[in-house]
């Protein structure tokens, strides 16, 4: 088998269809009339017809077709994975955290890194616990095996910064105490299902 | 390892166990030879190193033609028996045993300390126990604070390993069972510090019910790097494992199916030189000493290959080598093989801990070398074993297992072995050097001067006959005595007439492989430089010397130990500064890396000409030792020659008897956190009143050129008149305390007076 038949492009029968377009002017006066005719044609008014109406619906209506990022953020799917956050209990403002290590074992861009101790009420609690924003890959994995829904993720999406390396340590990720009202159940990735009650099996309560 | 191991009669036997054929001994319980033939039978309270506790009842089995399921545990198994591991049956039972493990176990993985390396999660995973179906009250079970060990009840599955241990190895029974059915607990019955049951019962708890508080709750087991080495401390070069994370040392383990740790080896980690850097002036200066030094002193703690780096230097130099506890064990062991014509003594540690006697000899073998107490434990524990304690200061801590104290007088060692070994020897036939030695000697005056009685030795005599396998265990109140060289060729006769199996218990430290590698001098003498010892140059890695030296968790090398075995150390923590390799390349030696010197160990002394990273280190499913290589012994001249019995010097008055408390060796353990405790001279009532010391008071005494600072506290546990003195708390200054151990008590003048 040579080479050929490979070259050539031109199989099969084709059915090409040659469009009308005319004849290009020549002479330079006769482009100008091309021009000044294509440029001039009632089309035009009708654009700005409905340019006109949007920008006076947008002043004086307030109905804009455009959200005004960075002072507006249009709203985001609770599966997005951004900059995580680090949940505490409604009842009591207690971290969720329970120090379990889980999140650090997980992670395969190995960006979380943990300390923990015995605290004085004879709890696990962690002592130090950074992310490193340079190295994260945003795979929602710490959030999924998080068994305490503890660490989840944010809608927080902007993280350019002006190093590679950003830390982000426990405290910044904590939802902060006076904003407890405003801290959202995640239902992202590893979040409970909405049928988790029935998957649940009831243990014996004979007593 | 295992001591029910080995009292099998020896009969071979074949019988079939999963359908395949497996050839063992009598005597052999069925999961033993399971396990020597790689078949797997679950357990849960199982553990090698005691004997089987029987608890769990995992380990069933059927064997055919007997009615129900067998322990496998614990049933010896018989000619031609054919058994099967696994059945519908037993995996159902199993099954339900787990499930029976779990009832109320709490469900805190996620933080339990145990989780990653917990048996009760393995098994239950393994038995697919996934629904509980059992339930009972729960109760309220508050977790208690033991010390350095915590215990919750609550995850407690009471499978009794950490009694076991604590009654069969470690010895002080200190913990208890409490029964009361669903309500059992462990109970802690010793509640001062007690470093070493503590920690090798948590180092067998199969779940997270004993936990060492420091490291409680701190990391996840997972996240540890395991870097196996041996323990430097004591000279027993203990199996051991550095768990490391970021650069510091979480914990230490062991393998614990096989072995045990003391308290010192498994808290005594935190020694390391931190935070050094190259500093070229100080190197400088430091090869410049080293070249014009007259003497070199140096500590035992250090690895067999620097100890040859050391040898080196003198072969090139003509240095003299000090080091005071090495050269006394080295001049023992060398009138010790005059005797029995090999470089080493026969003992080994298993022996001792198979022995139906052991007879303890110069030594506070307690707070010596806690592994071999532990194994004449196992001995008093598993045999019945007769354990004559021979010293001058009684030790309560032994009392539960010494069935004969004998006491002498400080400083007659000489004729206390004369008399044991007179009094062991009456029945055999020895040649007629040694039958004329002993029958000359004057029986009346030694046991008069020594203080021991005949009728305490014919006790002794009495209890031993009819009896067979005996062990000496002798340690380094001999070693610096001045009659030492006598002593050991007296000692040696049992070795060689009696069968004994004699253990010559080295000094802290490597001083075996030192005293084995090294041409020891004698006297220091013009320029020193000091290896961890305060001299005129210091290389140190107490981290207060002229030049930093790295410590032994921060360099490999091999260690030689009180088995007899050469057994490698890894490097757990990173050192950036100079190693006495590099000083000596500076002086013309060529090696790239310390190790290189591990092949070039004397073949002459027994070691053998290995690569450092080709020795073993592990233990195999059946427990044998694969750790480095076993020294190998060595012919010597004879010289049988034994001198007349000196006049005995014994001491009058106050006595200090320089004796470090149990968990303490050497400077290096002194540095350990855990591990600290105060420090006292103590002694008794009696030695208060001799002394006209009111307790609290403090006061100051010279011993080889060591001052000692002390404050008096008064023992009431103690008698007599011999105080404790403790010298592991005195930095570079420890290792120059190398002359006998009991002193006479001269305290310096201006003493000031405290608390009186």
């Amino acid at each position: 088998m040579s080479l050929e038949q490979f070259k050539n492009r031109n199989v099969g029968t084709q059915n090409y269809k040659t469009l009308d377009v005319g004849t290009k002017p020549e002479k330079g006066m006769a482009q100008f009339v091309q021009v000044v005719q294509r440029t001039f044609k009632g089309e035009l008014f009708v654009g700005l017809g409905v340019t006109m109406k949007a920008m006076l619906k947008a002043l004086f209506a307030n109905d804009m077709a455009t959200i005004q990022y960075p002072f507006e953020k249009l709203p985001i799917s609770p599966r997005y994975r951004a900059i995580h956050e680090m949940l505490i209990l409604l009842e009591s403002g207690n971290y969720r955290c329970i120090g379990c290590g889980l999140c650090e074992k997980i992670c395969i861009s190995n960006c979380i890194s943990m300390d923990t101790r015995y605290d004085e009420a004879q709890r696990k609690e962690v002592s130090e616990y950074t992310i490193n924003f340079g190295r994260c890959i945003f795979c929602g994995y710490c959030a999924e095996v998080c068994p305490e829904l503890a660490i989840v993720h944010g809608p927080r999406y902007e993280n350019a910064s002006e190093q590679r390396a950003g830390f982000s340590l426990f405290e910044d990720m904590l939802t902060p105490i006076d904003k407890l009202n405003l801290q959202q159940e995640y239902d992202g990735f590893g979040a409970v299902s909405p049928n988790a009650d029935e998957n649940i099996k009831q243990t014996p309560l004979a007593y | 390892m295992s001591v029910h191991n080995s009292i099998n009669t020896g009969k071979p036997i074949t019988l079939t166990i999963d359908g395949k054929t497996c050839q063992s001994t009598f005597g052999k319980t069925i999961l033993e030879i399971a396990r020597e033939n790689d078949i797997y039978i679950p357990t849960m309270c199982y553990l090698t190193k005691v004997k089987p506790i029987a608890s769990c009842r995992m380990c069933i089995v059927d064997v055919e033609g007997v009615d129900g399921v067998i322990l496998s545990c614990q049933e010896k198994a018989t000619e031609g028996a054919v058994i099967t591991t696994e059945t519908e049956e037993l995996y159902k039972e199993r099954q339900n045993i787990m499930t029976l493990y779990n009832v109320n176990h709490p469900l805190e993985c996620g933080v339990c300390d145990k989780s990653g390396e917990c048996d009760l999660q393995n098994k239950t995973m393994e038995f697919d126990v996934d629904t509980q179906i059992f339930t009972t009250r729960d109760q309220h079970r508050p977790v208690e604070n033991w010390g350095h060990v915590s215990y919750d009840p609550a995850l407690c599955i009471m499978c009794e390993k950490c009694v076991r241990v604590s009654t069969e190895i470690t010895g002080d029974e200190a913990l208890q069972l409490k029964f009361g059915g669903y309500s059992s607990t462990i109970v802690n019955i010793k509640k001062e510090k007690n470093y070493a049951s503590l920690g090798e019962a948590a180092a067998v708890c199969p779940v997270g019910a004993l936990v060492d508080t420091n490291f409680k709750y701190t990391t996840n087991a997972w996240e540890l790097e395991k870097i196996p080495s041996a323990c430097p401390h004591c000279g027993g070069g203990c199996q051991m494992t550095y768990e490391v994370k970021h650069d510091k040392i979480y914990r230490m383990t062991n393998n614990f199916e096989f072995t045990s740790l003391c308290g010192a080896g498994r808290y005594g980690f935190d020694y390391d030189n931190k935070n050094v850097s190259k500093d070229a002036k100080a190197f400088a200066a430091a090869v410049e000493a080293v070249k014009n030094a007259d003497s070199i002193l140096f500590a035992p703690q250090i690895t067999n290959e620097e100890a040859l780096i050391l040898q080196k230097i003198k072969e090139k130099t003509g240095v003299k080598l000090i080091s005071g506890e090495a050269r006394a064990y080295q001049k023992f062991m060398q009138a010790y093989a005059e005797v029995t014509g090999k470089t080493l003594y026969s003992g080994r540690l298993k022996g001792i801990s198979e022995s139906k006697a052991v007879i303890v000899l110069g030594t506070k073998i307690y707070d010596d070398s806690p592994t071999v107490k532990y194994h004449i434990n196992m001995a008093s524990k598993w045999h019945r074993a007769r354990v004559a304690y021979m010293h001058p200061l009684e030790d309560l801590e032994m009392k539960n297992i010494v069935t004969q104290f004998i006491k002498y007088e400080a400083g007659t060692e000489e004729g206390v072995s004369a008399l044991l070994v007179e009094m062991l020897l009456r029945e055999i036939d020895v040649p007629e050097s040694v039958k004329s030695f002993l029958s000359d000697l004057d029986i009346g005056n030694l046991s008069a001067e020594s203080n021991v009685g005949e009728e305490e030795l014919e006790a002794l005599r009495k209890s031993l006959i009819k009896k067979s396998g005996f062990s000496l265990v002798v340690g380094s109140d001999l070693y610096a005595h001045p009659r030492a060289a006598q002593i050991a060729k007296i000692l040696a006769l049992l070795e060689k007439y009696a069968d004994f199996n004699v253990v010559c218990v080295p000094p802290a430290g490597n001083a075996m492989g030192v005293s084995l590698i090294c041409d020891l001098d004698d006297d220091a003498e013009g320029l020193t430089v000091g290896y961890n010892v305060a001299a005129d140059f210091t290389l140190s890695a107490l981290g207060d010397g002229d030049l930093d030296m790295p410590a032994l968790n921060q360099q490999e090398g091999t260690l030689t130990t009180n088995d007899k075995r050469v057994v490698p150390m890894n490097v757990a923590l990173p050192y950036g500064g100079y190693v006495l390799n590099d000083i000596a390349n500076a002086l013309g030696l060529n090696a790239e890396y310390t190790i290189e010197y591990t092949k070039a160990l004397p073949a002459d002394k027994g070691f053998e000409a290995l690569e450092f990273d080709s020795l073993p280190d592990y233990f195999d499913t059946v427990g044998t030792e694969h750790r480095g290589y076993l020294l190998s012994e060595q012919e010597t001249a004879l010289n049988e020659t034994l001198d007349e019995i000196a006049e005995l010097d014994g001491f009058d008055g106050a006595i200090v008897y320089q004796c470090n408390p149990k968990e303490q060796f050497s400077a290096f353990t002194s540095k350990c956190e855990p591990i600290t405790e105060e420090v006292f001279l103590s002694g008794s009532k009696q030695f208060a009143t001799a002394t006209k010391l009111s307790d609290g008071e403090s006061i100051s005494f010279i011993i080889d050129g060591v001052t000692f600072k002390r404050v008096f506290k008064i023992d009431t546990s103690m008698k007599g008149t011999i105080a404790l003195n403790p010298c592991y708390d005195m930095g570079l200054s420890a290792p120059l305390v190398s002359s006998y151990r009991f002193s006479r008590l001269e305290i310096m003048q201006e003493n000031s007076k405290i608390g009186s």
